[in-house]
């Protein structure tokens, strides 16, 4: 016994020394960042690196493949490839009789694709023919079925005709270009060499793609910014789908940066001395959204302002969120330029929410719970299995609208189920987000007739003047003019609460102390837009 | 014999044929689809997932899918994966390297573990050893595999700066020792919880042989213990552990699905959780066959096996 004693106490000390150890120590696999060599830890493998294809974010794809125009910082959509966005006052987009438009894009002079192809209009016009042709499956055709021809009047000039109005031409090439020179008469989806390896005009290209593993990128030789960019010589991108073992690698130094950090590791990375923890204000929205059509009760618009005024919404945001997110009042986000202040806000009012039950109707019961001509106001919210912060979003929510004699009853689903579910609208709340696109178009979400499968308005919310307006808005290119509309549009939307807005999310990135030149990006973009500019110091 | 392993392969065909049948109407009748992940992309509009469930084929009836499925599949054409458009045998392919590694090392060290805490447990009946031997498999078999990955990692990987916190290799280098370090926290997880399970099986089939009366024969007429034990007693307590050895080699050979996750292995079991996350349905059937054929053949293995080696198994 004395042997089992002594081997139990040994194993205890030894486990116990190695968890009081100071700091970590660092395996020989671990090294510190520098502009050899940049490591980051990814939570998963590409599909395919062809920007059009993919179905994932675009990180990876963005330092190699290069759009016309990106976003920066601010969601502000700058010019890459092209010398300026096409808008009406600088003459770049003209609106024709016929109730089309032409955009005229001029392009970068001395840009040249990785194998010294020089980029002209002609790959612009096969983007777009290859995009629309039936042999080609992309992700998404947005936008591009609307073109009708594109005119290459000279290898920097390319005119873009379409066939009506359409406001987010601004954004139609934002994803990248296919280069005319490979992949003309060839079959995309199956072009692996494309795919794998594609050729771009960005800051690097495919070193070594290791399925399961990673993907290496190095810098190309003659990066069109000069010889300068990028600052740093490599980029490993290693796959680890497990959050714990990712944040355990960003501990011990095997890889630097973990983008999109979860937020309920926010605490657990922030103590790191060699990592810092950037916070980009996101452009998504956390919401419930209340499914009208399966749950009746929801198209009383006073149990929708019942329901948002019963939940603390400053309080969910202050505990479960640790602060680190503000409240979101509607649809449109701070950080777009189309975001408008002159909306219907709701504090924290239990008193207002009871009123306004009482009011409709629905009177508490026996079990403390409303009912109203023998139908209970119980529902059932479903949100994602596997986050810890919805679920606890999720318990908050339930234990509030309980307060006010409102039954809910959680339930978790897997990612790819839920997906199905909400499509198709077999559901009565939902806790989700939307990572709304740069472009500030309401329509899909809002619009009447844009209810599954036409849309994606799963409140199946129903109001013809919000229809309207956002159908307006979609074919207004002056911004001014379109801010306007979706400014009403806001107002709309915030006073007869379709769905309850929670929060704005913010991107959490963890990054080396020493990273010089980050910039974040709230959008799909991904923080690698400006990598060519990244160093560390 | 080889009409014996004629006859259980001929069975194994009809088999895999219902496995095929019930695994594709189950990975169909699960919710979502490949579709489901483009649909929170708002700039993914209706029109393009008809689009792509018409390129994928998806908008044909289930009996005609499995059909085609089928008819290419026993031509060897295990068709495209649905996600990122390859050869399906080829992403299989690239992945069973790391997958045969991890299964030799773990079911290695595992059974280098099993025989003699198994025996000795035995032998040494009740005593300390045995006390100890027991507590340590309740704790294996009960430690679950993604908790246990993670508490190495956080003693050998952070705490102690040993060992690589999980990958397959250093990218970039090609070292056997790298290799080996990398290897090593993966393969004791799998391990100590093989070990754990099959000491108990050596151990129980040991004190039955060990009570039978040609053990007491052999010790009465002064066979040195050692030699009883392993010899004649050990020869004989193999069977059954052959038995479950091989039809766990099976389960692993198709992927350690939760230690491959932890350790970020980049074998057939990450390829499985990544496929089944995205839904990739032609992907999931050759991996679900394989491992449904994996557990036929090596079923008949362990049957040829414990034939082998105690012929009171007839065939």
């Amino acid at each position: 016994m004395n042997a089992i004693a002594r081997w139990v106490f040994g194993l205890a000390l030894a486990i116990g020394v190695a968890a009081a150890a100071p700091g970590c120590r660092r395996h020989a696999g671990a090294s510190a960042p520098s502009n050899d060599l940049l490591i980051i830890g990814y939570d998963r493998e590409p599909d395919t690196l062809n920007r059009f294809s993919t179905h994932i974010l675009e990180d990876i794809q963005s330092c190699i493949v290069e759009g016309l125009t990106t976003t920066d910082e601010q969601m502000r959509v700058v010019p890459l490839l092209a010398t300026d966005v096409p808008t009406l006052e600088n003459g770049g987009v003209r609106l024709r009789g016929d109730g089309g438009m032409d955009v005229i894009w001029k392009l970068r002079p001395g840009v040249t694709w990785h194998d010294g192809t020089p980029f002209t209009s002609a790959d612009i016009q096969f983007t777009v023919e290859a995009i629309n042709s039936p042999n080609y499956n992309p992700e998404s055709t947005d936008g591009f079925d609307r073109i009708s021809s594109v005119d290459t009047p000279d290898p920097l000039t390319a005119i873009v005709h379409y066939k009506e109005i359409y406001a987010p031409y601004d954004i139609q090439f934002i994803r990248g270009m296919l280069p005319k020179h490979v992949l003309q008469g060839r079959d995309i989806d199956r072009a692996q060499d494309y795919n794998r390896n594609p050729l771009g005009t960005g800051p690097y290209r495919v070193a070594e793609w290791k399925a399961g593993e990673y993907i290496l990128l190095e810098r190309v030789p003659h990066y069109w910014r000069g010889d300068d960019y990028p600052k740093i010589r490599r980029l490993l991108f290693k796959f680890i789908p497990n959050t714990n073992t990712r944040i355990n690698q960003l501990k011990s130094g095997e890889v630097h940066v973990v983008a999109l950090l979860p937020w309920d590791k926010y605490r657990e990375v922030a103590d790191l001395e060699s990592t810092v923890i950037r916070r980009t204000p996101g452009n998504a929205y956390e919401h419930v959204t209340l499914n009208e059509r399966h749950f009746p009760p929801f198209a009383d618009l006073r149990v929708r302002q019942a329901l948002i005024s019963a939940l603390d919404r400053e309080q969910y945001v202050r505990t479960i969120l640790d602060g680190l997110a503000p409240v979101a009042h509607g649809p449109i986000q701070p950080i777009s330029w189309a975001y408008s202040d002159r909306i219907t806000k709701y504090p924290f009012d239990v008193a207002k929410a009871r009123a306004l039950l009482d009011d409709a109707g629905w009177r508490v019961g026996a079990d403390g719970i409303r009912e109203r001509g023998g139908t209970r106001l119980a529902f059932t919210l479903i949100t994602q299995a596997g986050y810890a912060i919805r679920e606890n979003m999720a318990q908050a929510i339930e234990r509030q609208l309980r307060d006010v004699g409102v039954d809910v009853r959680v339930e978790l689903q897997d990612g790819t189920a839920i997906s199905t579910t909400w499509f198709e609208g077999r559901f009565d709340a939902m806790l989700h987000w939307w990572q709304m696109p740069s472009d500030p178009e309401l329509t899909t979400f809002f619009a009447a007739d844009r209810t599954p499968p036409a849309g994606r308005n799963i409140n199946y919310f129903r109001d013809d003047a919000l229809s309207r307006l956002l159908y307006e808005s979609d074919r207004t290119v002056d911004r001014h003019a379109r801010g306007a509309l979706l400014a009403r549009a806001q107002a709309l939307i915030t006073a007869a609460v379709p769905e309850i807005p929670l929060y704005t999310v913010t991107r959490l990135d963890a990054l080396p102390a020493g990273l010089a030149n980050f910039k974040g990006n709230p959008t799909n973009t991904g923080i690698f837009w400006n990598v060519h500019e990244w160093e560390i110091k | 014999m080889a009409r014996f392993l004629a006859r259980r392969l001929a069975h194994a065909v009809p088999l895999l044929f219902i496995v095929s049948a019930l695994v594709f109407l189950l990975i169909h009748l699960a919710p979502g689809g490949p579709l489901a992940i483009y649909l929170s992309n708002p700039n993914v509009r209706p029109e393009d997932i008809e689009r792509l469930r018409h390129a994928l084929g998806l908008d044909r009836p289930l009996w005609n899918q499995y059909w085609s499925w089928l008819a290419a599949f026993v031509q060897g054409d295990w068709g495209y994966s649905f996600s990122d458009g390859r050869p399906v045998a080829s992403r299989i392919l690239e992945r069973v390297p790391a997958t045969l590694e991890l299964v030799s090392a773990s079911l290695g060290c595992a059974l280098a573990l099993t025989m003699p805490i198994g025996v000795w447990s035995a032998v040494r009946r009740g005593r300390w050893f045995d006390r100890l031997a027991t507590l340590a498999s309740m704790i294996g078999l009960s430690l679950p595999a993604f908790w246990f990955g993670l508490l190495l990692q956080m003693i050998f990987a952070l705490a102690l700066g040993w060992l690589p916190s999980s990958g397959r290799a250093t990218p970039g280098t090609n070292a056997f020792g790298d290799h080996l370090q990398h290897l090593l926290m993966p393969a004791a997880v799998l391990a100590a919880v093989l070990a754990s399970s099959w000491s108990r099986y050596l151990r129980g089939a040991m004190i039955e042989v060990i009570g039978q009366p040609f053990v007491l024969a052999a010790e009465a007429r002064g066979v040195p213990e050692a030699r009883v034990i392993l010899r004649h007693a050990l020869a004989n307590a193999l069977g059954p552990l052959v038995a479950i050895v091989t039809v766990d080699a099976a389960l692993l050979v198709s992927g350690a699905v939760v230690t491959e996750s932890v350790f970020a292995w980049p074998g057939l079991g990450s390829l499985f959780t990544e496929a089944l996350a995205r839904r990739d349905y032609s992907v999931l059937m050759a991996l679900l066959m394989l491992s449904s054929a994996a557990v036929i053949l090596f079923n008949v293995a362990a049957d040829a096996l414990h034939a082998a080696i105690d012929p009171r198994v007839t065939t």
